[in-house]
């Protein structure tokens, strides 16, 4: 026989124990899982050729699909903040689409019990587009990092902050709540907006056909305002 | 913090005579401050591990800056504890410098016998008797350090043809800081001691007090003895008849410091007994699980099988939080022998029934930190943190502090680990314990070893293969 090097464990009297990390990792791990399947699910019904074109009807099925698919999900802030860090760090996700990820994450937030959600950004190659879509009245959601295209459209009352630059068409369609930009933001903002305020700290590159709202420019109105007209590039 | 005085508790048989050596050097011979508290109590790192060096015939390497007792603690623990006077334990002690030859430190032919066609040994007073002091190590240059490997690590003293065996020995060497004529001292060398300590800077007060009390030294010398030691070893009787001699010499020299000084050192069945009830003390269930997460902190690696100082840690690897991701080389099988052999003495020393963590941990820092070769990155982060040991022994101490945290997390569960890995060994249907440590990995190795090989290995009626 040969040496058993735990023989003096031999007596200890053994019970099946788990780790609560194991447990939370274990429990994590299925919720993701879930999380990622409703993502491919989103994938295969809406960018079937990889290729996903924004149009308003094509954004409202998105996000019921969207919808659809994370009702089923038990999941926390903590989780939708894997699953951005997951789109582009394993190889489990195969494809970011910044506009369908932009739709399920903003889905995610949406749905999320917690009413304020950090989503770390920053380390995202891609800039996610549609981040903060129907952000609904009393939810907080800060970005850190950039957005792409479309950030914040339609928000219904939420607050959106974005620690970084936000590109075209931010706030597009909104009808009440607020924007944050830290840094610079892009064409046509505020497009067909309602209502609502958006804050940018930095430069605003140009603005849309805004219906009503406000919009700030290093804290000093720009819209409505004198200075500054629909579609004028700065 | 400690008060400067220093309580020892008694303990009964020879823990309390073993305490009276402690306090004698303590309060007469070496004045230092307390630098290390064990279960509540004070202790001076450097005469604490000395004496249990002498008590478990172990090595150990003293470093310090010079003039501050490095040698002198090392002589009269030696003296104490092994009944010899001063005298001839300077007559045994091998100094290093670049000159130093084989024949000065192990034996030398007999040139008379020589002469009459005859081929004999005269060997040293160093490998003769079971003090060894070796001074000054890292002045020995490092092709000649290669020289006393056997010698310290198995008591084998060889040249020409004939050999002698220490069957009780220990040792003790110094090492100055890097200085213009220091050397490195070789990994193996370094390895084979099993414990490092510093004599320190007593303070200014306790240095002044040392200026003053000159001549301490007559109490522990007796020329008389002397004189009849150094004839035992200078006579060409067989090395095996020499000890009957020379311990007969060593009882009445300590039956004379009984006498003048009160104090009763060791003879050799008092030693011989001691470590027979050592010999009696086991690690309790903490104490090996403990020691068994470290080791497998300073062994592992995932992805290249176990460390080894030639490969790198790869970016991105699992384990970025253990201790093998902070050292470079792979902790020797001596490691484990030198922590149980220390951490037994103290066990003895402090009079407990049993090996348990805190005479673990307690010993743990200076036998590692000799042996563990930080990477560059670890060195310097932390080279200007605060700190009282020398950076060497602060690293160790930081780093079993860190694993006894991770321990004290989960020791229920690695038990229960170990204890299921009996089961499976022992052939139990059962699943490997599952856990993010190193050690779980390890466990999980030895199982899956057992349960692919153990059963061929184990079956002596198994079928030759054809």
């Amino acid at each position: 026989m040969t040496q058993n090097p735990f023989e003096e464990f031999q007596s200890f009297q053994y019970r099946k124990t788990s780790f609560p990390l194991d447990r939370i990792v274990h429990t994590a791990e299925a919720v993701m899982d879930r999380i990622r399947l409703g993502y491919e699910k989103l994938l295969e019904e809406e960018a079937k050729e990889l290729v996903w074109m924004v149009q308003y009807n094509t954004i409202i099925k998105a996000y019921e699909v969207a919808e659809k698919y994370i009702k089923e999900i038990d999941y926390s802030a903590e989780d939708i903040e894997d699953f951005c860090f997951a789109l582009e760090n394993t190889q489990r996700i195969p494809y970011l689409i910044p506009g369908p990820a932009g739709i399920y994450i903003s889905a995610l937030c949406n749905d999320a019990r917690e009413e304020e959600i950090v989503l770390k950004l920053s380390e995202l190659k891609t800039e996610i587009n549609l981040i903060g879509f129907r952000l609904p009245k009393g939810k907080r959601l800060m970005v850190e990092g950039d957005t792409g295209d479309f950030t914040g459209i339609g928000i219904e009352g939420g607050e959106l902050v974005v620690e970084g630059n936000s590109k075209n068409w931010t706030g597009a369609g909104m009808r009440s709540g607020k924007i944050c930009v830290k840094k610079n933001i892009g064409l046509h903002t505020g497009e067909w907006m309602m209502g609502g305020e958006i804050h940018v700290g930095g430069r605003v590159r140009g603005l849309g056909n805004i219906v009503d709202g406000k919009v700030y420019e290093r804290e000093k109105l720009v819209y409505p305002g004198k200075a500054r007209y629909p579609n004028v590039y700065y | 913090m400690f008060d400067g005085k220093v309580r020892v508790v008694e303990k009964n048989g020879y823990q309390k005579q073993v305490m009276s050596i402690y306090r004698f050097i303590n309060d007469r011979l070496y004045y230092n401050r307390p630098d290390i508290e064990i279960k509540g109590e004070p202790y001076n790192s450097t005469i604490l591990f000395s004496l249990l060096t002498g008590l478990t015939g172990g090595k150990e390497l003293i470093i310090g800056e010079p003039g501050l007792g490095k040698t002198t603690s090392a002589e009269f623990v030696c003296s104490l504890m092994y009944q010899f006077p001063l005298g001839v334990i300077w007559g045994s002690e091998v100094s290093g410098h670049p000159e130093q030859t084989e024949e000065k430190i192990i034996g030398r032919p007999d040139l008379g016998k020589l002469n009459r066609g005859e081929e004999d040994v005269v060997w040293t007073n160093f490998s003769q008797v079971p003090v060894k002091i070796v001074d000054e190590i890292n002045r020995l240059p490092e092709t000649k350090q290669s020289m006393i490997l056997d010698g310290v690590d198995r008591g084998n003293w060889e040249y020409l043809n004939e050999m002698i065996i220490n069957d009780e020995y220990c040792l003790f060497a110094t090492a100055n800081y890097q200085d213009g004529g220091t050397n490195t001292i070789i990994a193996p060398l370094v390895d084979r001691f099993d414990v490092i300590v510093e004599s320190r800077y007593p303070g200014a007060n306790l240095s002044f007090i040392i200026g003053k009390n000159r001549g301490k030294n007559h109490i522990l010398r007796h020329p008389k003895y002397e004189k009849d030691l150094y004839r035992v070893l200078k006579s060409k009787v067989a090395y095996e008849k020499k000890i009957p001699k020379m311990e007969e010499i060593c009882n009445a020299f300590g039956e004379h410091v009984r006498e003048t000084a009160g104090v009763k050192p060791l003879k050799r069945e008092d030693r011989d007994r001691i470590r027979a009830e050592m010999e009696g003390l086991d690690l309790d269930l903490d104490a090996s699980a403990f020691t068994r997460m470290i080791l497998s902190e300073l062994s592992f690696c995932e992805r290249y099988g176990q460390k080894r100082i030639v490969e790198n840690c790869e970016e991105g690897c699992h384990y970025t939080g253990y201790l093998c991701r902070q050292i470079r080389n792979c902790a020797s099988n001596r490691l484990p022998t030198s922590i149980k052999s220390f951490a037994r003495g103290l066990a003895w020393f402090l009079g407990d029934s049993g090996i348990d963590i805190e005479h673990v941990t307690s010993v743990m820092p200076y036998t590692l930190s000799h042996r563990i070769q930080w990477k560059d990155e670890v060195l310097s982060q932390k080279e200007r943190a605060k700190r009282d040991d020398p950076f060497q022994i602060f690293l160790a101490k930081e780093a079993v502090k860190a694993v006894l945290q991770r321990y004290r997390e989960q020791s229920d569960h690695l038990k229960d680990a170990l204890a299921l890995g009996s089961k499976i060994f022992q052939g139990a249907p059962l699943e490997p314990p599952e856990g993010d440590h190193p050690i779980y990995a390890e466990i999980r190795k030895d199982i899956r070893y057992r349960m692919n090989h153990g059963e061929r290995l184990g079956d002596a009626d198994d079928p030759e293969p054809v």
